[in-house]
């Protein structure tokens, strides 16, 4: 049943005693809010199938409590950041329903560690894409629409001290995403030449533009349907898939709202406040 | 009071040998130490300085062709810890063509950066009270190459200043009338080097919006008692990082909407 499911991995499949202590390790940070250390130590710094099993047994916990999948994240989509990580291929994640947002909702900062934000793109599939070698042209057909989005990337490793594994494992660094509510088909807007800009408090904290994410966030998607496909998990019809950030990311260090405008897309707002969560915990404890 | 030996006249002389040490620094491409670092300088000293700078310009026959603004990024006003942007001079002489070639033999260090320039269609005094954008008559995609006369691309913003914002050249490309070119806030902005790309960004990257730099360059050539004219080109400032130039390349921005504008550099040996 699980096979059928929009990213659906091989998630059972046999971990080593190694990769087993590294979900063990983000899954106790996730669950009592505390970053832990990187797992490069357990699963070494370039085995990114090892870093992909790990994701997988991470969030088969949380699908097993109850969370549906509902998507997926590129991340490093940007040359500057896969020249810093030492790769040149972009990684992926996977969206939860419970990570997703809609625009100008109060986003509670408690569900974070050690948040940041960007803007991307968002692409709503509606069509299964199985083969490993989908070409553009099949992306495109299958893509039903196109939404403004910020992506909020949390890393349960402390200080953000991470590799290419760290972070795959940790499913790719997601925290949460807040969507924006107007819909555009691709064939309206310029992907690669629209800019966007991120503001806070009526300041300008990022701008960049479509050409930041691999030259067209297009061309990340069929990165991703290939990868997704290659790794057994292939993109299903139904997915929102983040393509990646546009421009350099912000942390968000507390209360307030930051608005991404994508022109030709639209805005989209994510408004962070400071929740009870902490408060409830903190009366129970 | 102004004999040869007043404080005013020796002001006058340093400002004079400090605008003569830049002005050799570009005709030679040979960088200078700061002048900063040998002795303090004032914000309205510096931009006496760049006047002087460019009266040598004019003295060889080279004509005021535009101005540009620096530090209208967030990011680059932070790192210089300034709150206003800076204003420089651009000549005639400073012009590349569109598609041009340029010799890196000229240069100290050159940097280019992709930007938006406006044209202005009616002048602007310094008395003059008219809403800077309506005197604004056509928007084009730009690069700007920018080339400090300091050693190792280092300055403080006094320094800056009086070297006239490091403006160097700068390429225009296609002109469209500021009635067509539609809302100019948020444009993809890209930087390609051999086709690759190098920098991408938005123009929102310029105060917000690079009409605000309009508003901006008026307001500062009002300070500088700088007559605007007809047809003088302001570059907006940069909508991405500046890229280092390397021999035997080729340059090309973008701007969503507006077009593309380019030039090449020649090899190291190139005259």
């Amino acid at each position: 049943m699980n096979t059928t499911e929009p990213g659906a991995g091989p998630a059972a499949r046999d971990l080593t005693p190694e990769q087993a202590a590294a979900a063990e390790r983000l899954r106790a940070a996730a669950v009592a809010r505390t970053p832990c250390a990187p797992v490069r130590d357990l699963i070494g710094d370039t085995d990114q199938d090892a870093a992909y099993a790990v994701q997988s047994a991470v969030l088969a916990d949380r699908l097993a409590a109850g969370a549906r999948r509902v998507g997926r994240k590129i991340g490093l989509t940007s040359p500057s950041v896969q020249r810093q990580f030492g790769v040149f291929t972009p990684d992926y994640g996977v969206l939860l329903d419970d990570m997703v947002l809609t625009d100008r909702e109060p986003v509670d900062l408690g569900r974070f560690l050690q948040p940041r934000i960007e803007a991307e793109v968002a692409f709503v599939i509606g069509r299964d894409l199985d083969d490993e070698a989908v070409t553009a042209a099949e992306v495109i057909r299958a893509t039903d629409f196109l939404l403004p989005a910020l992506e909020i990337v949390d890393s349960r490793v402390a200080g953000w001290d991470i590799r290419i594994t760290d972070t795959v494992a940790d499913n790719a660094s997601s925290g949460a995403l807040v969507l924006g509510t107007t819909p555009r088909p691709l064939s309206a807007v310029d992907l690669p030449g629209l800019g966007m800009a991120l503001d806070h408090r009526g300041e300008i904290v990022s701008t960049g533009s479509g050409a930041a994410c691999l030259g067209t966030p297009v061309a990340a998607v069929v990165w991703l349907a290939r990868e997704a496909a290659r790794r057994g998990a292939p993109l299903r019809a139904g997915e929102t898939v983040l393509s990646g950030a546009l421009g350099p990311m912000v942390p968000v260090t507390g209360p307030g709202v930051f608005r991404a405008r994508l022109d030709g897309l639209g805005e989209v707002h994510a408004d962070f406040i400071r929740g009870t969560r902490d408060v409830q915990e903190g009366a129970a404890a | 009071m102004t004999t040869a030996h007043s404080p005013a006249a020796r002001n006058a002389a340093v400002h004079d040998s400090a605008a003569g040490l830049l002005d050799t620094a570009a005709v030679s491409a040979e960088p200078v130490p700061q002048l900063t670092s040998s002795g303090a300088l004032t914000l309205d000293e510096a931009y006496r300085i760049q006047r002087l700078l460019i009266g040598r310009r004019l003295a060889r026959g080279e004509r005021i062709s535009g101005v540009k603004l620096g530090f209208t990024s967030r990011t680059k006003a932070a790192q210089m810890g300034v709150f206003d942007v800076i204003f420089g001079r651009l000549t005639d002489g400073m012009r590349i063509a569109d598609g041009g070639r340029i010799a890196l033999g000229r240069y100290v260090h050159p940097r280019v950066e992709p930007e938006v320039a406006f044209r202005l269609g009616t002048d602007i005094g310094p008395g003059d009270d008219l809403d800077p954008e309506s005197a604004v008559d056509a928007v084009a995609p730009a690069l700007e190459v920018i080339d400090s006369r300091y050693r190792d691309f280092r300055f403080t913003l006094q320094d800056v200043v009086a070297d006239n914002t490091s403006a160097s050249g700068y390429v225009l490309g296609p002109w469209t009338r500021l009635a067509d070119a539609g809302d100019l806030a948020n444009r993809g902005v890209r930087l390609e080097i051999d086709g690759r790309t190098a920098e991408t960004g938005s123009t929102a990257a310029i105060l917000g919006h690079p009409l605000r730099a309009v508003h901006a360059a008026v307001r500062m050539a009002r300070v500088q008692g700088h007559t605007l004219r007809a047809g003088t080109v302001l570059l907006a400032g940069a909508a991405t990082p500046a890229v280092a130039l390397t021999p035997g390349t080729s340059v090309e921005a973008t701007v969503t909407g507006l077009g593309r504008a380019g030039f090449t550099v020649g090899e190291a040996t190139d005259e």
